[in-house]
């Protein structure tokens, strides 16, 4: 994870490069993930560069860039562990099938099932299935695909009796679908007709029943009923209806290539239908995904919970908020249909609760979610012990996250989660949860809406949580800088605006107005850090605010923390370890030998009511309640510079005072790199 | 396009994009084209692989070929030179 070009130049390590431009997209670009998945193949990582290719084939549909992802599979998949499911695949086709008989095996092994494909000559699948000496015996099947067109469909032009024409074409369909369960014991998977987009009896068609579109309508009706009957146990329809009319008919096919190349369905579309082919296999071989795992903040509803309040939140009045209350029926709907619902959320518990059980627009209630992770650690940690509470595979789980780097934290440290990423806009959330093909199940049972509670028993009843392994590579990868600057006339709004709104990260929540915070500037002995945060996300911006006040003390001068908080975006990060280290220069420096510190409980601020003790403060009884009811006071004797993660380069540009009696010079002298170990490490790592 | 027959098509530009094209549906990175390649020149160059050529082709640049078109470029470098009239 040293991917990062950690001094701001253009990366000249190709994975480096890519990984860039992909980091750089709310939603990363078909293109941009295969880039990065080619350049982590040249690179030999084959296990990432697989991942990359299928995230690739998750992004879009462009032919080339599925042939291209496809040879990177192949080229490291003996590399890997197979995927956990195997099958032998017979495409039958009414069409030129070789091009969706070539992406199945990579759109299969994105789904989780190996397989291998056989592709029957195109219009001979009758003849295969009825002659025992053709290749598709010898192939012996466990799956059969009938990849056919309308156009295969033979119905005669306005018939007599519309039902019975149709029944008739029906019998041949399912006498096929008798051949391949007998000769071969395989499952069918079907692809549905497509009502063609030109309808010569225009709008009359809607009311004739034996005009073309009727009848293609009736009898694609008609065959989905039959696959739902007892007759029809181990067949499975792709709706090839829905997913045209989701690209636009003319899209899906091209006449031009009808007739040039048989390709009844366009190349734009054979991914597509790649895809949601493998998809309806995979579901069939009981490899579909499970858990839909759910971000909170930003995903089910707008806004910062711990900033705007139970009944602050984005949900239900306004577009956003309409957007927000569409996302959580279709989640719902997800429900009805036996997908079970986590929730992982940074977030205080007890408010979070608080939100479903008392937000009137809140349409999830909190039993519909069978767990329900809302805490501070990080998110591959809480997704694992989600799968651990339901005691399913990581390779069940779908992570739903409105913030890229949580996803890439994800897809990263628990690389068996499926990842989908949500556009910017709160309107498109649904299309992107719909379009993710993989929670397809073969048949609805009693047992899928009761899903949710089974697995909320189960959880109750699970063990320990699992430790990140690598959640310090993640850190390290996300190649964060810091840069720390005294007040300031360029940032003393700012901060004046953070001390103002920051509820949880905030040790003592002094609200000091703009006029306060101008005085400390001007004041020689108050010392800040106005801390700034980049990463290869994004640059988040002044995010970090430390005051401390230079007071004597019995044996010397003492550094007084009078307000230390970050901003939510950036809690987890360990940027307060290294702000402890600049403190401890900066003390050092000014020739101070304790460094004081207060928390003040406030209903927000409980996660860091810890912090100082982490730290390796001791209690000062005696300060106790001096700031307040339920204040404590902690103190930490000036150590030598502390040892901090270092996961964070951090550039300092803090000088005290000149003021600072009997300190100018040391303090000059503390700005070298000497005093500021996190500093001199990082260099150190990167020369 | 006769002028520019027989010379390799290069790495950036419309040429550029027409070789990561043929590249990737021919999954050959080290392939190399010049305006009177044929479709004879290059093993795995079929119908098959026509198809997907020109379909990959209308995608990257954004046109349609006629029905006639589809079948009757006769090398390299008329191709590119309809896609570079094409892409203005």
């Amino acid at each position: 994870m040293d991917a990062v070009d950690q001094h701001g130049h253009e990366p000249r390590d190709p994975v480096a490069r890519a990984l860039a431009v992909v980091s750089a997209q709310q939603v990363p670009a078909q293109r941009a993930c295969l880039d990065l998945a080619r350049a982590l193949s040249a690179a030999g990582d084959a296990r990432r560069a697989v991942q990359w290719a299928f995230a690739s084939l998750d992004a879009g549909e462009d032919f080339a860039g599925w042939l291209a992802a496809s040879r990177v599979w192949e080229r490291h998949r003996a590399e890997l562990a197979p995927a956990p499911r195997r099958a032998r695949v017979a495409v039958l086709g009414s069409y030129t099938t070789t091009q969706l008989t070539g992406l199945l095996p990579v759109a299969c092994a994105r789904a989780g099932v190996e397989v291998e494909v056989y592709e029957c000559g195109y219009g001979l699948y009758r003849q295969e299935l009825l002659d025992p000496a053709s290749g598709l015996h010898a192939f012996a099947p466990d799956v059969v695909v009938l990849a056919v067109d309308a156009a295969e469909v033979d119905l005669p032009p306005s018939p007599a009796d519309p039902a019975a024409a149709v029944e008739a074409e029906l019998e041949r369909w399912t006498s096929l679908w008798d051949l391949a369960r007998e000769r071969f014991g395989a499952r069918v998977v079907h692809h549905g007709a497509v009502v063609p987009p030109d309808e010569p009896m225009g709008h009359l068609a809607a009311r004739v029943p034996g005009s073309r579109s009727a009848l293609l309508r009736r009898f694609s009706e008609r065959l989905g009923e039959v696959a739902a009957s007892p007759a029809g146990r181990g067949v499975a329809l792709v709706d090839c209806e829905r997913l045209a009319s989701d690209v636009g008919k003319r899209t899906w096919s091209d006449p031009r290539y009808v007739h040039a190349a048989k390709q009844a369905v366009s190349l734009a579309c054979v991914p597509l239908l790649a895809r949601h082919t493998a998809a309806v296999i995979a579901a069939q071989l009981g490899a579909s995904r499970k858990c839909l795992v759910l971000d909170l903040d930003g995903t089910l509803w707008g806004g910062v919970l711990g900033e705007v309040g139970v009944h602050g939140v984005t949900l239900g009045a306004g577009p956003a908020g309409e957007a927000f209350s569409a996302f959580q029926r279709h989640v719902l709907a997800l429900k009805d249909k036996g997908v079970v619902l986590a929730v992982c959320s940074k977030n205080d518990e007890h408010l979070v609760r608080q939100v479903f059980a008392e937000n009137p627009e809140m349409l999830l209630s909190l039993d519909d979610v069978a767990v329900l992770e809302a805490s501070w650690q990080d998110k591959p940690t809480a997704v694992r012990s989600i799968a651990a509470a339901l005691g399913v595979g990581e390779d069940a789980l779908v992570f739903v996250d409105d913030n890229p780097a949580e996803r890439e934290a994800v897809r990263e440290l628990v690389p068996a989660v499926d990842v989908v990423p949500l556009p910017a806009e709160p309107a498109g959330y649904v299309a992107a949860l719909a379009r993710y093909p993989f929670f397809e199940t073969d048949a609805l049972t009693a047992e899928d809406a009761a899903r949710t509670e089974q697995y909320r028993a189960r959880a109750r009843a699970a063990g320990q949580r699992e430790a990140a392994g690598s959640l310090e590579d993640f850190l390290r990868g996300l190649g964060m800088r810091a840069h720390v600057a005294p007040l300031g006339e360029a940032n003393t709004a700012r901060v004046a605006q953070l001390l103002g709104k920051t509820n949880q990260f905030n040790l003592t929540t002094r609200r000091h107005s703009l006029a306060d915070v101008q005085a400390f500037a001007a004041d020689p002995d108050w010392h800040a850090q106005v801390v700034r945060l980049s990463d290869r996300f994004a640059d988040h911006g002044v995010v970090g605010v430390l005051l401390a006040h230079r007071v004597p003390g019995p044996e010397g001068p003492e550094l007084d923390v009078d307000s230390w908080l970050l901003s939510c975006r950036v809690i987890g990060r360990t940027l307060e370890d290294e702000m402890l280290g600049v403190l401890v220069a900066q003390a050092r420096a000014l020739g101070c030998t304790r460094l004081r510190g207060t928390y003040v409980p406030t209903a927000k601020n409980g996660q860091v009511a810890g912090l100082y003790e982490r730290l390796g403060f001791t209690r000062a009884p005696q300060e106790d309640g001096r700031a307040g009811e339920g204040s404590t006071g902690w103190v930490l004797p000036v150590p030598e510079p502390v040892r901090t993660p270092g996961l964070v380069r951090v550039e300092v540009d803090v000088r005290p005072r000149a003021g600072a009696e009997g300190a100018a010079e040391q303090g000059a002298a503390g700005q070298d790199d000497d005093e500021v170990p996190a500093q001199r490490r990082q260099e150190e790592v990167l020369q | 396009m006769s002028g520019t027959t027989g010379d390799l098509l290069g790495e950036d530009g419309v040429d550029g994009r027409v070789l990561r094209v043929f590249r990737e549906v021919l999954g050959d990175e080290q392939l190399q084209l010049s305006g009177s390649t044929t479709a004879q020149d290059v093993p795995g160059w079929d119908s098959l692989a026509h198809i997907n050529i020109m379909f990959s082709l209308e995608s990257e640049f954004g046109v349609q070929f006629t029905d006639a078109q589809l079948t009757s470029f006769a090398d390299v470098g008329e191709l590119r030179g309809f896609l570079a009239r094409a892409a203005g």
